[in-house]
């Protein structure tokens, strides 16, 4: 037989150039379908070609990019969030009957308090109970999945007996109109929100890449008990990570809301299989310890434009949901495939001896 | 391999020990070359083929159900059955009780695996391996959590095995367990058969040279610093029935080893002093202050730390890079507001990895394509970086090669010298009486004596470390022990002709 070579020393050697070719491959991979995805459309999708489409496009992305990038902070830890759903439509809810100053449906009205107040009460209780819930999960050692979906259950519950149903419509004032408006650079229209996104996404990547806390969220997600046992106070962390979940998604919430000009429980429909989905497009392990936040944002992106070269190529809307299953189940595919966890592939990396 | 012979493979880490047996078992495939059993060519695909054919592997983790009995383990993947779908529970409980009365493992076949302990999940193994009648057991590292008791239970086992006419290919990296069980060896480096030697015609360090390749003056280079004032004392740990009436005192610039059996309470010990662990009660002193240590965050800001005995799951960070391991526990002080500084960062690794000769393609290099001894350095530099004032290294060279250990023990010489508490949890007797300035003997969860290096001997050592067991359920039960030595032993009774 031929040489059984040393797993350590091929490690050693071939690590380098090894690591480098899969980490190009898992961070240009999503990059790439954008990119083809987005040529495609061009191609096949007259109005696609127009700016203002691409606007509304980054629109469209702006509110589950943000939730999506809470989702990817939790993850990477190993953990899931599967309230973000549930939040969105709460903050929403909550910030629209406070600005409208009843919990009445009715017409577009503003009789309560001032909206940047009523943002901030949605905000800090989107923190409030995502940080409820990561004291649920960390101090009682509860299943994430279950606290979470039972959160999500909770918050749309509430959502409901507060509206009954119906959605909250609101007049917008000077902030709210602000962030929810347009910016114009030169004839591109670039929305708020949009802006608001990208912001949200350079601080996540500043906190993952260049702070403690977020070096600290890889470790946790890699090994938690080494963790623990390295002096890292894991709990914190942790709790930590679901409260900025929370308040993300509760901003998603708010973006929503803003748009529609109106609360109700159906605003953050689907977001939570969405956020995940992008997170996993993106190249974050579901078990963990590895990601990050570029790939969560081309992540929505894929996942926006298939949803948006559905309405352009005349697919019906009824076939969406299918369209977004599909693209969950081969992004989940993705992810074993990308941890050469399938054995029969052969794809496994070789165990350092 | 011969038919009834038992064939020791050693080797460094690396030197393809395990990758041989995959191959031969089924796990991975070869590609070139032909394996040949019985006189027929083989190629198994997959591990079932190998053993349909007769060939059975017992890993080192084992691969057993802990929620299952004994039974079902045996028989997992080919249950008797009626028809097609019905098990026949009494028939396999029968059988195996008559496996495991072969073994002379008294034990109920309805027993859960998870509720015995790992010596007799190992006959477990065997069972297993016997039911499906295996011509060639494969063992690997079979005795690295068994104490030395269920060691020679494991030797009589495979002694009978080799009498049966069952082949054993056995991989360890415990040279006194070869020259006690194998007839015929053969030593493996980087992936190359190197030599195969009847056992008889080999000693430890012709051995050791033919893994290494190269000469070992010493296995244990240790150097006596001078014994510096107390570090750490404990006084009167408690945790429920694993840790009781705990006291002792650490000092500078000594080694304390930790000896006792698989269960006596030593990594229990050492993890309650590093807070890992809820204790009762105790009390910590720190250079004769008093310190409390609530959690794993408390004692390294006291400037304990531990190196785990499962480096893997309770050390390293896999898919993170050799720089963020080491770092890992000092970020807080490389952190400036909220942004760590980056190039001290990279200055503090590089000055570990040079310093412990981390051999790395660099920094950004993940822990998970270093080799174990490599990555154990890479914790050890992580601990160092907290500039520690006791270290705790548990079992810090199961499962590292020869070579590193040697480099493992050089840098606790250097860590005494520099007056770094040192207590060192080992199973491996040798390596405590090699390396401890003094030796703590634990047993049933308590401190046993204490021996200095002059007086410490393996006999010495085993009898403070089994004694206890007795001892332990004198306290309890009196009348009970009184009564059992008055009873004829097993071995008396083996003696009466038997019908």
């Amino acid at each position: 037989m031929t040489n059984p070579a040393t797993d350590s020393t091929q490690a050693a050697q071939g690590g380098g150039a090894g690591n480098f070719a899969r980490r190009f491959v898992s961070n240009t991979g999503p990059l790439l379908i954008l990119v083809v995805l987005w040529i495609l459309l061009m191609i096949l999708s007259e109005p696609f070609r127009n700016p203002t489409t691409w606007g509304l496009l980054a629109l469209e992305v702006a509110a589950i990019g943000v939730v999506s990038a809470g989702q990817t902070f939790v993850i990477l830890t190993a953990g899931i969030d599967l309230s973000v759903e549930a939040m969105v439509s709460f903050a929403g809810v909550l910030a629209a009957i406070l600005i409208a100053g009843t919990s009445i449906a009715g017409g577009q009205i503003a009789n309560g308090l001032p909206s940047i107040i009523a943002i901030g009460v949605a905000l800090a209780a989107g923190a409030g109970i995502g940080m409820f819930q990561g004291m649920l999960i960390t101090l009682f050692r509860m299943n994430p999945l279950i606290v979470t979906l039972g959160f999500r259950s909770i918050l749309l519950g509430v959502a409901l007996v507060w509206t009954r149903g119906a959605g909250i419509n609101i007049l917008k004032d000077g902030p709210l109109s602000a962030i929810t408006g347009v910016i114009r650079v030169g004839t591109f229209p670039i929305p708020v929100p949009f802006l608001i996104a990208i912001v949200v996404y350079f601080a996540s990547w500043f906190v993952l890449k260049h702070t403690k806390f977020g070096r600290y969220t890889y470790a946790i997600g890699g090994n938690e008990t080494a963790a623990r046992l390295s002096g890292i106070r894991v709990d914190l962390v942790k709790a930590t990570i679901y409260a900025i979940s929370g308040f993300l998604a509760a901003l998603g919430g708010i973006m929503v809301m803003g748009r529609l000009q109106s609360g109700a429980y159906q605003n953050g429909t689907n977001m939570t299989l969405a956020s995940v989905a992008a997170v996993v497009i993106g190249g974050t392990s579901l078990s963990g310890g590895i990601g990050g936040i570029w790939g969560t944002l081309i992540g929505v992106a894929i996942i926006r434009i298939v949803e948006a070269g559905l309405v352009y190529l005349d697919v019906p809307s009824t076939a969406k949901e299918i369209v977004i299953g599909v693209i969950i189940v081969l992004a989940v595919l993705l992810d074993v495939i990308r941890r050469g966890e399938i054995p029969w592939l052969h794809l496994r990396r070789k165990p350092a001896a | 391999m011969r038919p009834g012979e038992v064939h020791a493979l050693v080797g460094e880490n690396g030197a393809g020990k395990s990758t041989l047996m995959k191959i031969v078992s089924g796990v991975y495939q070869a590609d070139a070359g032909e394996i040949s059993f019985k006189g027929q060519p083989v190629a198994f695909r997959n591990p079932r083929q190998a053993q349909d054919a007769g060939i059975v592997t017992i890993y080192q983790e084992l691969n057993l159900v802990p929620y299952q009995s004994i039974t079902e383990n045996i028989f997992l993947g080919s249950e008797l059955t009626r028809g097609r779908v019905a098990l026949r529970w009494s028939d396999m409980h029968q059988q195996a009780r008559e496996l495991l009365a072969k073994l002379h493992l008294n034990v109920d076949p309805r027993t859960l695996v998870g509720e015995l302990g790992v010596g007799k999940q190992q006959m477990v193994e065997v069972a297993k391996a016997i039911y499906h009648k295996a011509d060639l057991i494969i063992m690997d590292e079979p005795t690295s959590s068994l104490s030395i008791r269920e060691i020679n239970d494991l030797f009589d086992i495979v002694r009978e095995l080799k009498e049966q006419g069952v082949s054993v290919t056995y991989i360890s990296h415990h040279l006194e367990e070869v020259f006690q069980i194998s007839d015929r060896t053969t030593v493996l480096r980087d992936g190359q058969l190197i030599k195969t030697l009847p056992t008889p015609q080999l000693n430890v360090d012709s051995l050791i040279r033919l893994m290494v390749g190269r000469d070992l003056s010493e296995q244990f280079p240790k150097e006596v610093a001078p014994r510096g004032k107390e570090v750490l004392r404990v006084e009167d740990l408690n945790r429920g029935m694993t840790l009781r009436d705990i006291n002792f005192s650490a000092y500078a610039g000594e080694v304390l080893g930790v000896a006792g059996l698989v269960g006596a309470g030593r990594t229990e010990l050492v993890r309650a002093i590093f807070g890992a662990d809820r204790i009762d009660s105790g009390r910590f002193y720190l250079d004769g202050e008093q310190i409390t240590i609530k959690s794993s965050r408390d004692a390294v800001h006291h400037g304990i730390g531990l190196l785990t005995e499962d480096r893997k799951r309770q050390g390293l960070f896999l898919q993170m890079n050799v720089r963020e391991n080491i770092t890992m526990s000092v970020l807080e002080r490389l952190t400036r507001g909220m942004v760590t500084n980056r190039k001290r960062e990279a200055t503090l690794s590089q000055e570990y990895i040079d310093s412990l000769a981390i051999k790395t393609s660099g920094q950004d290099q993940l822990a998970i394509n270093l080799s174990g001894g490599t990555q154990q350095k890479v914790v050890l530099s992580k601990w160092l970086a907290t500039e520690p004032r006791v270290l705790i290294f548990d079992e810090p060279t199961r499962g590292i090669d020869v070579g590193a250990k040697v480099e493992i023990y050089r840098m606790m010489n250097d860590l005494a010298r520099q007056g770094v508490a040192i207590i060192m949890v080992s199973s491996e007797l040798p390596e405590i009486l090699g390396m401890s300035d003094r030796v703590m003997v634990v047993a049933g969860g308590r401190i046993r004596g204490f021996l200095d290096r002059a007086e410490a001997s393996e006999e010495r050592i085993m009898e403070l470390a089994t004694a206890t067991d007795r001892q332990t359920i004198a306290e309890v039960l009196p009348d009970l022990v009184e009564e059992r030595s008055s009873r004829p032993t097993a071995e008396q009774f083996n003696d009466k002709p038997s019908n």
